[in-house]
């Protein structure tokens, strides 16, 4: 795994992990985005907290290690303030649909201009296999030994009805699949969502489930109905892009084409506009 | 009792614009080159109810609105009832015939005559102010020229009825008050504005808040700003998303600052200790309102200062301070923009209702003020986390060819998280070298006000600078102030000659908050502690009684 875009982290996950795919997938990804002319210095990750964040640590790349549910807030902060970055979120599912999914169903509807790349294993594994927001009715954990009474959350045919602009699902198990999503959705003008069916080892094996049923989807659907019906489907579970579609990112909708750090107003013309304001009150 | 004082006030219910009625007898001072302050008591609702705006001025230096009321405004009967009590002796009353039927003092039928127009209710409020104009005497003309040129969008309905009352008003009260001019005219702003304005004088380059009463206002000044000085102003989910959202904005370079009140910073709790943690800028503005929970929220208290002092879980370097006037809200809030960026770590600045949405004539210089600006990295290997002497790390912002990695777990000079107790430790002594660091340039600083020289010793902080400066020019009497402007870290060094004195504290918190922050850092035993904690802030002549009962 020692290459350029690792750093020399002790890895502290569980052989044979989902998390590795996804690792792998970025690596993958990163590269070829900088084939397109992308550089890797204007790729700006930040990651929430559990076992998947620690991609952060084993990433060789910039980036913000957040709060558990909030890194989704502060990828938009960082995108605000600098919209020549392409800022990639690294969530839980726990923490993306659990702590932090006001923030990510507003990052959704606002268009924000970041990829979410959501590491979907049903649980939460870095404290020990509790219930996630997406685990399904009756996994017992040490929180609900008799079986959790909620229903999970569908998260594709909720981020598709918050307003997300590229909804897309792919597998920890195929590498170059995710990879090809996350230059797809790094692309994508505005919001971009990867719902990544991540396995865990050790709380939540679903290896044989995933090969068995998760297969590749051929084009994009047309419409968010036959999206939403296809993220639907559970005898099978498509992966590829569910959605896209084009509409202004939310910085451009918000300030323009102006950039805010390389077109800042200097301080003697900020004290010209302020004495003219004191003039007038 | 200052002799060159006069106070007007005009109330009403919510929507008789009695605010912008306020706002105008304010302007009338303040354009005679006096000294004004101008205090909005508003209930938390859009219509009905009671509100008044309360303006007194003096020839020289004013620091409170008083409640002994010259002339009063009452267009409704609530306020006729509440206001009389308030009158001063010589005081003249001007109600609404139309809902007062006995009153004493002089009746318009404000109401019949408001109902000419289109919106009767929204009009009422100019009526008192060509009430003002004519008891100055002003003649008609001038009173009407200096409201078209109040409602720029042009209101001829304003217009025609303030004409109208001015006419009815005329003979009964015209020139009854002389007013001398003043020196010079001086800019009219609430503490929000000062806030503002000292804001993007230091280089705000992103502001992020969720409404909240009192700091509201300042997200309104900023976001009609915002193009012109080309700042980003953002209106989020929710109070966590603004704190998380500005660290990340920070983390790339801008600078960022957030506003809210007490319910909104305790939503934000967490992400200032992120911020200590991943030593992020972030300036903080708290506009302060009676708690605990929702409490109230358009009313003043200083019952926060606890709270401020102790946001954030885990240790690390805080600042905490709050300006003593308008004045130095402006001056204060680019002071601490650049502190934040010098040493890399969260403030709280610490406002009022009293203070941020009070108006006042100012003398605002922002021309001396700092440019907030970082340690850059210069050459070489980037570590964000740099054990550097001074504990402050240089900055690095992407793009840049090197890996800048922020991290809100504990982390090594690279940024890389770790669990090592060595480096655990060392990390944690950087950040407290960082605090160090920044006491020793604290030192450089105006760190506390005194204001006169000798008499009884009297310890305030905050909005409370104000009253009580004003009460000791009611009781004419000498006295040595103290306003401490920072309160994390405490400016002992400015303060040593106090040290174990017994001074008089004057604040607005029920428990004394900041009597107990001074027996704990100064060693003080106050000899009184003067509280108000019923939502108003204090009255100059009231506190003036106040104080001279305990001297």
């Amino acid at each position: 795994m020692a290459d350029e875009l690792t750093t020399a982290a002790e890895v502290t996950w569980c052989p044979g992990c989902g998390n590795f795919g996804i690792f792998n997938a970025f690596k993958k990804a990163i590269r070829q985005l900088e084939e397109t002319g992308l550089g890797r210095d204007r790729i700006f990750m930040t990651a929430g907290i559990g076992q998947h964040a620690k991609i952060f640590d084993y990433t060789n790349i910039s980036g913000f290690y957040g709060l558990h549910g909030r890194s989704m807030a502060t990828a938009q902060g960082v995108k605000l303030a600098n919209p020549d970055l392409k800022v990639i979120d690294f969530v839980g599912d726990g923490d993306a649909m659990g702590e932090g999914l006001e923030h990510l169903l507003f990052a959704a509807k606002r268009n924000a201009d970041i990829t979410v790349v959501m590491h979907d294993n049903g649980i939460y594994a870095l404290t020990t296999g509790q219930r996630s927001p997406l685990s399904e009715k009756g996994y017992r954990g040490p929180s609900t030994p008799l079986g959790s009474e909620e229903e999970p959350f569908n998260p594709l045919t909720l981020l598709l009805e918050a307003g997300a602009t590229f909804v897309a699902r792919s597998y920890s198990g195929k590498i170059d699949h995710l990879a090809g999503m996350m230059v797809q959705a790094v692309q994508h003008p505005g919001f971009s969502f990867i719902d990544v069916l991540q396995v865990c080892v050790t709380f939540n094996n679903k290896y044989d489930l995933y090969n068995e049923r998760v297969e590749i989807i051929d084009g994009i659907p047309d419409s968010r109905e036959e999206a939403a019906a296809l993220a639907r489907k559970t005898d099978k579970l498509p992966i590829g892009i569910f959605y896209r579609t084009e509409k202004a990112p939310h910085h451009r909708a918000l300030y323009g084409s102006h950039h805010p750090l390389k077109k800042r107003l200097s301080r003697k013309r900020r004290l010209e506009k302020i004495h003219k304001i004191l003039r007038s009150m | 009792m200052r002799e060159d004082l006069f106070t007007f006030l005009v109330g009403g219910e919510a929507g008789h614009g009695v605010k912008k009625a306020g706002s105008l007898a304010a302007g009338i001072f303040a354009g005679m080159g006096r000294g004004v302050f101008q205090m909005d008591d508003y209930q938390s609702l859009i219509r009905g109810g009671h509100n008044f705006s309360v303006v007194s001025t003096s020839i020289d230096e004013i620091s409170s609105h008083y409640l002994a009321i010259d002339l009063a405004v009452a267009l409704d009967e609530r306020s006729y009832r509440m206001h009389r009590e308030h009158l001063a002796e010589t005081g003249v009353m001007v109600f609404n015939t139309d809902q007062v039927k006995d009153g004493r003092g002089v009746g318009l039928p404000m109401t019949a005559e408001a109902g000419k127009y289109s919106r009767p209710d929204l009009i009422l409020g100019v009526g008192s102010v060509a009430v003002l104009a004519c008891a100055l005497g002003w003649d008609r003309e001038k009173t009407i020229q200096f409201i078209e040129g109040a409602y720029p969008g042009g209101a001829e309905d304003n217009v025609a009825y303030a004409g109208r009352i001015y006419e009815l008003v005329e003979e009964q009260i015209k020139g009854r008050f002389e007013l001398k001019p003043g020196e010079r005219r001086r800019p009219m702003l609430s503490g929000n504005q000062a806030i503002g304005l000292g804001a993007l004088a230091a280089g705000l380059d992103a502001y992020f808040a969720y409404p909240m009463t009192p700091a509201s206002p300042l997200l309104h000044f900023l976001a009609e700003r915002a193009e012109e000085f080309g700042i980003t102003v953002m209106h989020p989910e929710s109070e966590v998303a603004v704190a998380n959202m500005a660290i990340g904005a920070a983390a790339a370079g801008a600078r960022a600052v957030v506003g809210t009140s007490g319910g909104g910073l305790a939503l934000m709790d967490e992400a200032l200790s992120l911020a200590g943690m991943t030593e992020t800028p972030l300036l903080c503005i708290l506009g302060s309102r009676p708690g605990p929970a929702t409490g109230v929220p358009t009313y003043t208290e200083q019952g926060d200062l606890k709270f401020a002092l102790y946001k954030g879980h885990g240790e690390y370097p805080r600042i905490v301070a709050s300006p003593g006037s308008i004045g130095e809200a402006g001056r204060l809030t680019a002071e601490l923009l650049d502190l934040v960026w010098r040493f890399q770590t969260p403030a709280i600045m610490i406002t009022e209702k009293h203070l941020a949405e009070s108006c006042m004539t100012v003398e605002l210089n922002l021309g001396e003020v700092p440019w907030a600006e970082a340690t850059l990295h210069q050459d070489g290997e980037y570590l964000r986390y740099r054990d550097a002497d001074d504990g402050v790390s240089p900055l690095l912002f992407p793009p840049s060819g090197q890996v800048i990695k922020w991290n809100s777990y504990e982390h090594d000079q690279q940024g890389i998280t770790t669990e090592k107790a060595e480096i655990i430790a060392r990390m944690h002594d950087k950040r407290f070298r960082k605090g160090e660091s920044l006491v020793r340039h604290m030192k450089e600083l105006r760190t506390v006000n005194v204001y006169g020289q000798s008499g009884p010793l009297i310890f305030t902080y905050g909005s409370s600078t104000m009253s009580v400066l004003e009460a000791l020019r009611v009781l004419e009497t000498d006295a040595r102030v103290v306003q401490p402007i920072y309160l994390e870290p405490m400016p002992v060094w400015d303060l040593e000659k106090y040290l174990g004195s017994g001074p008089i504290v004057v604040e607005q918190s029920r428990a004394g908050q900041f009597a107990n922050l001074l027996r704990e850092k100064l060693d003080m035993e106050p000899a009184a502690v003067i509280r108000r904690y019923d939502g108003r802030p204090f009255e100059p002549a009231e506190l003036a009684r106040q104080i001279e009962e305990v001297i």
